[in-house]
C-alpha cells in the first residue's frame, strides 16, 4: 500500500453516509422565527413593557438549562436553541401587566421541574412553556389575569386593564362594539403578550408548515374542533358562526394550537393520533370554557392531552407493510377456528 | 404520471451523468477476490505462476447459490492468499499481475439465435459468466430467476438508480441502449414471462426518451416513469410502484410474483449472452470531496481503490471515509489496498465535508423519521426498545422488516443512529434464532 494512505485513519461509519442538513438547532430557530412577529404586534400594542417581559423570560430560561446541566455534570444543550423557545413561549403568554420576575419563577418550574428533571429536550412529558404558565396562573392568579388596554384602544376605554372578549363570550354582558371580528383578527385587542393578533399567529403556523417543522394535523383538528363544537353548541347573545368565530379568535387557542400543543416531546408522532390528539384538546377547551372556572381553557386542555400522549401513540400502531386487511381478517379467522377447535 | 411509493426522502442527488465515461487503464496488479456473491465462495481454480488470459474463470463453486469469478486482465497469477476484501476481512484472493496484453479468453463463445430464445441455455450461461445482482446486492442472478419461474408474473427491471451519487445506470441506460433492451428480454424469457416493466426515476428523462424511441414494446418492454424519490430503487419500492403489488414481511418479491432485476444485471446478461463476455468490468462513480470531482469510471473488477483514486484525479484533501456504493446505504471500506468488485456501483471519498456526526444525539421525538419510513415503521419507538434491549417490543414493531434504507437516520434532526442500531437488532435476532435452533437440535 502507499505509505502516505497507511497513516490515514478512516472512519468505519454506520449508514447512511449522508444526513439532511436540518438539524434540532434549524427547527427551533425557525419557531423562533415565526414567533417575531408576535413579539413585534406586543410592542406595538403594549410599548416596552413586552420586550422586557420577554428578555427575561428568555434569558432566565437559558440559564437555567445551563446552569442545571452545568450542576450536574451533564453535556450542555443550550446551543439546541430549545430553552430559548421555551422562555419565549412562556414570556409571550404573560399579560403585559406581570411583574418581571414572574416569567423567571415560571422558567425555574418549566426548565428545571418539567423539563430537565425528567432527562431533558425529548424526554418531558408535559410542555415545558404551558406548565409553567399553568403554575403561574396557579400561584398568581391575579395578576396573571390582569391585562392592560392596547395602545390602539386607549382612547375608547379608560383605566389601565380591561375584559377580554372571551370573558364577554362565557360570562354573559353584551359584546362590547369595539370588540369586532376584524379587531381581534388584527390584533387591536387586550390578552396576553402574543394572543393579540390572529393574523400574526397563522401567518406564523404557515410557515413552520411550509417549512416542514409542524405538521397541519395538530393545529388545524384543535381549532377545528372548537369551531365546530361552539358552532352547534352557540352562546352569548350573537349569532353560532359569530360566536363560534370569537371562540376561535380569543383565549390564545391559536397561539396554543400552533406553537405549544405541537411541541414534538409530548405530542403523538402517529398521522391518526396527532387528529386524535387536537381533536382532545379542541374538545376540552370547549368543555372548560362552558363549565370551567375561568374562561380560557386551553392551557389546561393541551396539558391533559400531553398525558395521554403515551397511550395516544401506542393505540394508533401502523399497519405492517405487506400485510393487507384480508391478511389481518384471515389471521384472525384461522385464530378463531383454532380455538373452537381446541374446544 | 410516474408511479412511487409512500414515504421516502429526497437527498442532495449529486448526479453527473454529463460527465463522459472514463476508462481506467487496469492496475499492474489486480486483486481479485473468491467471494464476489452472497452464498458460498468459489475455491481457486489456478494457481501461483499460472498463466491466464482476460476473461478466464478462475474460481468456482457448484454450490447453487454462487457465481463463478473470472481474470479482469491477463497475466501470471502472483499469489493466490487472503487479502483485503472491500467489505471488510480478508479474503482469499487471486493477484494477477497485468501484462497489458488482454489476451482474450474464448471459452464463452456468443450464443447462437436457438439459444437466444432458449431460457435454460441463457440461464447456464448468465452463471457460468458470474452475473450477480450488480445494483450492490450481488444475488446470483441465474439462482435468482431461476426461483421465480412459474412464480413470477411480473417481471420488474430497476432503473431507479435512486442513491445519490451514482450515474452507472444512467450512463448505461444513454450508451447502450439496444444492447440494454436486448438484454432485458432475455431477463424475460429467461423467467418466462410476456413482459417486463422498466421502472426508471424521471430525473433520466433524457434515457427514457431515448428508450421508448427504440421501441421496447418489440422486446416485450413497457418503460415506467418513476417519481425521483429514494428509496425507489429499493426491492420492495419498486414492485410496489410497478405492481402496486406489496412484497409480505419476511418474504420475497417472487411471493407475490415479481421478480427486480437491476439495470446493470441486464446489461451484464445481453454481454455474456451475445458478446461471449463474462463480468469483468462496471462502471463506477469516483467521487466525493476528497477528489477534485465526479469521475465516472469504467473500472475492471479487482482495482485497488488506493489506484483508482490516483487514476481519478489524486486526492486534494485528506479522505476519512471510503464508501461503497451510494451514501444511503454504502457501507464504508477499511483498506486502501481493497480492491472494486462486480456489485461496486460506486466508490466515494469522503471527508469531514460530508460528515454530519454529532457526538451525543438526543431524540426530539419529532417523528419525521416515522413520516418517512417507506416500510410504514415506526424508527422512533423502534430505536427506544433497542437501547432496552426490549426484544419483545422490537419485534411487536416490526424491526426485521427494516431493510436499512437509512431514510429515517438521513431525515433526524438531533442524528440519531436509527438505521445503525435496526441493523444491529436484525443481528441480534438472528443470532438469537440460531442459538434456540441449535439448542432444539441438541434436544
Amino acid at each position: 500500500m502507499n505509505e502516505k494512505n497507511e497513516r490515514i485513519v478512516l472512519d468505519v461509519a454506520y449508514q447512511p453516509q449522508v444526513r439532511t442538513t436540518r438539524d434540532t438547532k434549524s427547527l427551533m430557530l425557525d419557531v423562533i422565527i415565526a414567533l417575531l412577529p408576535a413579539v413585534v404586534v406586543a410592542v406595538w400594542q403594549f410599548g416596552t413593557q413586552p420586550l422586557l417581559m420577554v428578555a427575561c423570560s428568555v434569558a432566565a430560561a437559558v440559564f437555567f438549562e445551563w446552569g442545571y446541566r452545568k450542576l450536574l455534570h451533564k453535556d450542555p444543550s443550550i446551543g439546541d436553541l430549545s430553552a430559548v423557545v421555551t422562555g419565549l413561549l412562556l414570556g409571550l403568554s404573560m399579560p403585559s401587566t406581570a411583574q418581571w420576575w414572574m416569567p423567571v419563577v415560571g422558567a425555574f418550574f418549566a426548565i428545571v421541574v418539567v423539563k430537565q428533571l425528567y432527562g431533558g429536550i425529548g424526554k418531558n412529558f408535559l410542555n415545558p412553556a404551558l406548565a409553567g404558565r399553568a403554575f403561574l396562573l396557579s400561584s398568581y392568579s391575579l395578576a396573571m389575569g390582569q391585562f392592560a388596554v392596547p395602545n390602539s384602544l386607549k382612547n375608547i376605554v379608560d383605566g389601565v386593564s380591561m375584559a377580554t372578549p372571551l370573558s364577554y363570550l362565557y360570562g354573559g354582558g353584551k359584546m362590547p362594539a369595539y370588540f369586532r371580528l376584524s379587531s381581534l383578527f388584527l390584533g387591536n385587542t387586550p390578552g396576553s403578550l402574543a394572543e393579540v393578533s390572529s393574523l400574526i399567529l397563522l401567518a406564523g403556523g404557515v410557515y413552520l408548515i411550509a417549512r416542514k417543522v409542524i405538521s397541519w394535523r395538530i393545529p388545524v383538528s384543535f381549532i377545528g374542533t372548537v369551531f365546530v363544537l361552539t358552532l352547534i353548541f352557540g352562546g352569548g347573545d350573537m349569532s353560532n358562526l359569530d360566536f363560534a368565530l370569537y371562540n376561535v379568535c380569543s383565549g390564545a387557542l391559536i397561539l396554543v394550537a400552533i406553537f405549544m400543543a405541537t411541541d414534538y416531546a409530548t405530542s403523538p408522532v402517529t398521522k391518526n393520533g396527532q387528529l386524535l390528539y387536537g381533536f382532545g384538546c379542541g374538545a376540552i377547551t370547549v368543555l372548560i370554557r362552558y363549565f370551567g372556572g375561568f374562561p380560557e381553557g386551553t392551557t389546561y386542555a393541551v396539558l391533559i392531552m400531553n398525558l395521554c400522549t403515551w397511550a395516544i401513540d401506542k393505540g394508533f400502531h401502523r399497519h405492517q407493510f405487506g400485510v393487507s386487511k384480508e391478511d389481518i381478517a384471515a389471521e384472525k379467522a384461522a385464530k378463531k377456528a383454532a380455538k373452537e377447535a381446541a374446544k | 404520471m410516474s408511479q412511487t411509493f409512500k414515504g421516502g426522502v429526497h437527498p442532495d442527488y449529486r448526479k453527473a451523468p454529463e460527465i463522459p465515461v472514463t476508462v481506467i487503464t487496469p492496475p499492474a496488479q489486480v486483486v481479485i477476490p473468491m467471494a464476489q456473491h452472497i452464498g458460498a465462495p468459489c475455491q481457486p481454480l489456478v494457481k501461483k505462476g499460472d498463466y491466464v488470459t482476460m476473461g478466464q474463470k478462475i474460481g468456482e463453486n457448484p454450490a447453487p447459490v454462487s457465481a463463478p469469478v473470472h481474470a479482469s486482465v491477463s497475466g501470471k497469477v502472483v499469489a493466490v492468499e487472503p487479502r483485503p476484501h472491500p467489505l471488510g476481512d480478508m479474503i482469499m484472493s487471486i493477484v494477477i499481475e497485468n501484462d497489458y496484453q488482454d489476451t482474450p479468453c474464448t471459452d464463452l463463445a456468443p450464443l447462437d439465435e436457438k439459444q437466444l430464445k432458449d431460457p435454460e441455455a441463457i440461464l447456464e450461461r448468465i452463471r457460468e459468466a458470474g452475473v450477480v445482482g450488480m445494483g450492490g446486492a450481488m444475488f446470483p442472478t441465474a439462482f435468482k430467476i431461476r426461483g421465480g419461474i412459474g412464480k413470477v408474473d411480473k417481471l420488474v427491471i430497476n432503473g431507479a438508480e435512486c442513491e445519490p451519487y451514482l450515474n452507472g445506470d444512467h450512463l448505461t441506460m444513454l450508451n447502450f441502449p439496444e444492447q440494454l433492451l436486448k438484454g432485458i428480454e432475455l431477463v424475460r424469457i429467461a423467467s418466462g414471462v410476456e413482459k417486463a416493466y422498466y421502472g426508471i426515476e424521471v430525473n433520466k428523462q433524457d434515457a427514457i426518451d431515448l428508450l421508448n424511441s427504440l421501441h421496447p414494446e418489440k422486446y416485450g418492454i413497457e418503460i415506467v416513469p418513476e417519481a425521483v424519490k429514494y428509496p425507489q430503487g429499493g426491492e420492495k419500492m419498486q414492485v410496489k410502484a410497478v405492481t402496486g403489488r406489496e412484497v409480505k414481511p419476511g418474504g420475497l418479491p417472487s411471493g407475490v410474483g415479481a421478480n427486480v432485476v437491476s439495470t446493470r444485471t441486464c446489461y451484464a446478461i445481453y454481454q455474456a449472452c451475445y458478446e461471449g463476455k463474462p463480468v469483468i468490468e462496471r462502471i463506477v462513480t469516483v467521487s466525493g470531496s476528497a477528489l477534485k470531482g465526479t469521475v465516472n469510471a469504467l473500472t475492471r473488477v479487482g482495482t485497488p481503490f488506493e489506484y483508482l483514486a490516483e487514476q481519478c484525479g489524486g486526492f486534494v484533501k485528506t479522505p476519512r471515509k471510503i464508501v461503497l456504493g451510494g451514501p444511503m446505504m454504502g457501507i464504508c471500506a477499511t483498506n486502501f489496498a481493497a480492491p472494486t468488485i462486480k456489485g461496486t456501483a460506486g466508490v466515494l471519498f469522503f471527508t469531514e465535508e460530508e460528515d454530519r456526526h454529532v457526538d451525543n444525539p438526543t431524540c426530539i421525538r419529532c417523528g419525521k423519521c416515522i413520516e418517512v419510513c417507506p416500510m410504514n415503521l415506526e424508527p422512533v419507538f423502534m430505536y427506544m426498545y433497542y437501547s432496552k434491549g426490549d426484544f419483545a417490543n422490537m419485534e411487536k414493531y416490526h424491526i426485521n422488516d427494516c431493510f436499512e434504507c437509512g431514510s429515517c437516520a438521513y431525515n433526524c434532526p438531533a442524528r440519531m443512529p436509527l438505521t445503525h442500531a435496526f441493523k444491529t437488532a436484525k443481528l441480534m435476532f438472528q443470532a438469537k434464532a440460531a442459538a434456540e435452533k441449535a439448542k432444539e437440535a441438541k434436544k
